[in-house]
């Protein structure tokens, strides 16, 4: 058995309002409520906690005073508590990381820099400018968050990265957001009748139209990974030493994997995705087995080769 | 039982923090409320998990000979280590903060709350703008990075088979990865290395080993396109058709464009130094893009695209 997260939760907000409230003496309920987010309930529990600890002897002067006074938190006799727990590893990274990716993304504001300036020069040696977040925020994305708020039906010109497919799709967007640096909308897609993540690079234009969609579905966290389907193209592809790292960033079943390379089975929604690899890897990956991923890598390898036929065109 | 806990724990601190030198684990048990009635083992047991428990919030719990004859060993909490370097956030600042912390997450979990009530919650509605970013998987190889770059402690972790020793300057998020820049220990050479591919990150034992060069930014260490990662460079001029210009534009930037045509393609101008990875990412646009010059490159691409 080990002590529970929720425990630790407790004391970290505990050992942060006691210090908060002795710098702050005559704060109300209300107000040590909001900023550590107690409930009345939760904050005169951990009162009581505080009121029956302190030190050995443990007899009325050896305890701390906590108590609620015509509506104020007292804490008394209760020093040794009075500075915040300096912040872990994973704490200040997590608070600076954060930060300063809302300040790449463009939505932060000067509050924010002022923040960021102040943790860094606690956080870091001579204030250093070590921890860069880059994450631009493309333009499309406040109009796409804007409708996420007000609800409204968007118009997406869009191209499908693994087909190529471009079409004009209305979607009713639910969230924004972004992960392993792509954006991405989620929504319900009018066009396909499903729900559908969409990555904003891949759309050319958007165009709020003016009607409004019946709220969303209970917010749900949209996911980006490949989902499996019956109408997956499959292909066995042997690779060599220098094609290994296929296996890492695609989701690859290995069959076979030696000294001088391996053999991956690849499930893929179009063969074209599977044929522009084939191509990328020239010569350090084989197709073993699958015949659409054959035929579509000689139909792409012949179309671009017809279009370096002639001679350059650069007019 | 959680409520015992919480006694026992604020106990524990409020004496370690008082007594003002090591303490062994039996003046413990035989002093701190929450543990009298234990057997010996239940004893042990219930005071590993609580050190355990106070060190994870940061509680600086180190083991030391209470005596010079280094006979008796027991615990203690230093002062200077204990407490928040307070950057004297104003409430406005750290409501910004907290908005941030909101947006942003690792992994699919927020990060930052904790660091957040340290210093001093947040006022005001948290009902801000959504960025929901996410940073990625390796929050604890991030983490470890950054403990040894804030106490310029040096670096150890196995990188591609080998086992790396470095002197860490920065850290960078891009394009959806964390990067480390490093000096080598040995060679002194600064490197940029992939922490996804970095395994049993530790730091050594002494702080302050190391000084970063004055200006030192290690965004310009991180490349911007996987093709920027070789020393010669060529500059390609390719051509990208009407469907697919708007996608090459803003992969490449806008400066990259060097002629608008009128029917909707673009000449853009493409600095590389890895032709390969350059070359791998132009199969993307199938034949919608076309390499004009140099005739080296265009001869490359189609032995590439022709086969071996």
């Amino acid at each position: 058995m080990t002590n529970s997260p929720k425990t630790a939760g407790r004391i970290n907000r505990l050992l942060a309002m006691l210090p908060w409230v002795i710098a702050n003496p005559g704060a109300s309920v209300d107000e040590v409520c909001e900023r550590f987010g107690y409930t009345r309930t939760d904050l005169i529990k951990d009162l009581n906690t505080v009121f029956v600890c302190g030190l050995p002897g443990y007899g009325p002067g050896d305890l701390m005073d906590a108590s609620i006074d015509d509506d104020e938190v007292v804490v008394e006799l209760a020093e040794y508590f009075a500075r915040p727990l300096r912040l872990t590893a994973p704490e200040a990274l997590g608070i600076l990381a954060s930060a300063k990716a809302v300040q790449s993304s463009g939505s932060g504001g000067e509050a924010l820099d002022r923040a960021i300036l102040k943790l860094e020069s606690t956080l870091l040696p001579n204030g250093a400018d070590a921890v860069v977040v880059d994450l631009p925020e493309p333009s499309m994305v406040a109009d796409l968050r804007e409708a996420v708020a007000e609800g409204y039906v968007v118009r997406i010109d869009h191209t499908s990265i693994a087909s190529g497919e471009r079409k004009v799709r209305e979607i009713e967007p639910w969230s924004v957001f972004t992960t392993l640096g792509n954006w991405y909308v989620s929504g319900h897609c009018r066009t396909a009748d499903a729900e559908r993540v969409f990555r904003i690079d891949r759309i050319r234009t958007t165009e709020v139209t003016g009607e409004r969609f019946d709220a969303k579905p209970a917010s749900r966290q949209a996911a980006v990974r490949y989902t499996p389907s019956d109408d997956d193209v499959h292909a066995v592809i042997r690779l060599d030493d220098a094609a290994r790292w296929v296996a890492e960033y695609y989701p690859v079943e290995v069959l076979d994997d030696g000294a001088d390379g391996m053999t991956i089975r690849m499930s893929v929604g179009d063969s074209a995705v599977a044929a522009r690899l084939l191509l990328r890897l020239g010569g350090s990956a084989e197709l073993v087995d699958g015949v659409e991923v054959r035929d579509s890598t000689a139909d792409l390898r012949a179309r671009i080769l017809t279009r370096y036929a002639g001679n350059a065109r650069n007019d | 039982m959680m409520q015992k806990v919480i006694e026992r724990i604020l106990n524990l601190l409020a004496y370690l923090l008082t007594v003002e030198r090591p303490v062994t684990a039996d003046e413990i048990r035989h002093t701190v409320a929450g543990y009298d009635r234990h057997t010996d083992t239940a004893f042990h047991r219930t005071f590993e998990r609580d050190k355990d428990l106070l060190r994870r919030l940061g509680i600086p719990i180190e083991r030391e000979a209470t005596d010079v004859f280094e006979v008796e060993f027991g615990y203690v909490v230093h002062d200077d280590r204990y407490a928040l370097d307070d950057p004297g956030l104003t409430d406005e600042e750290r409501t910004a903060l907290a908005l941030a912390v909101q947006a942003v997450g690792f992994g699919g979990r927020p990060a930052g709350q904790e660091a957040l009530m340290k210093l001093g919650g947040a006022v005001g509605s948290l009902g801000g703008t959504e960025l929901g970013a996410d940073l990625g998987e390796q929050a604890e190889t991030v983490a470890g990075a950054f403990a040894a770059i804030s106490e310029r402690r040096t670096l150890s972790f196995g990188y591609r088979g080998r086992e790396r020793i470095v002197r860490p300057y920065g850290l960078v998020h891009r394009r959806g990865r964390w990067y480390l820049v490093a000096a080598d220990v040995g060679s002194n050479d600064v490197k940029v290395y992939r922490l996804d591919r970095a395994d049993a990150v530790s730091a050594g034992d002494r702080s302050g080993a190391f000084t970063i060069p004055k200006g030192f930014d290690p965004a310009d260490a991180v490349l911007h396109h996987p093709w920027d990662a070789g020393r010669d460079v060529t500059i390609a001029s390719v051509v990208f058709d009407e469907e697919v210009a708007w996608i090459a534009e803003r992969e490449l930037g806008q400066n990259a464009v060097i002629k608008r045509r009128s029917d909707g393609s673009i000449v853009t101008n493409v600095e590389l130094s890895a032709p390969e990875a350059f070359l791998g990412w132009l199969i993307g646009f199938e034949d919608q893009a076309e390499i004009v010059e140099p005739p080296g490159l265009r001869d490359r691409f189609c032995t590439l695209v022709g086969g071996a």
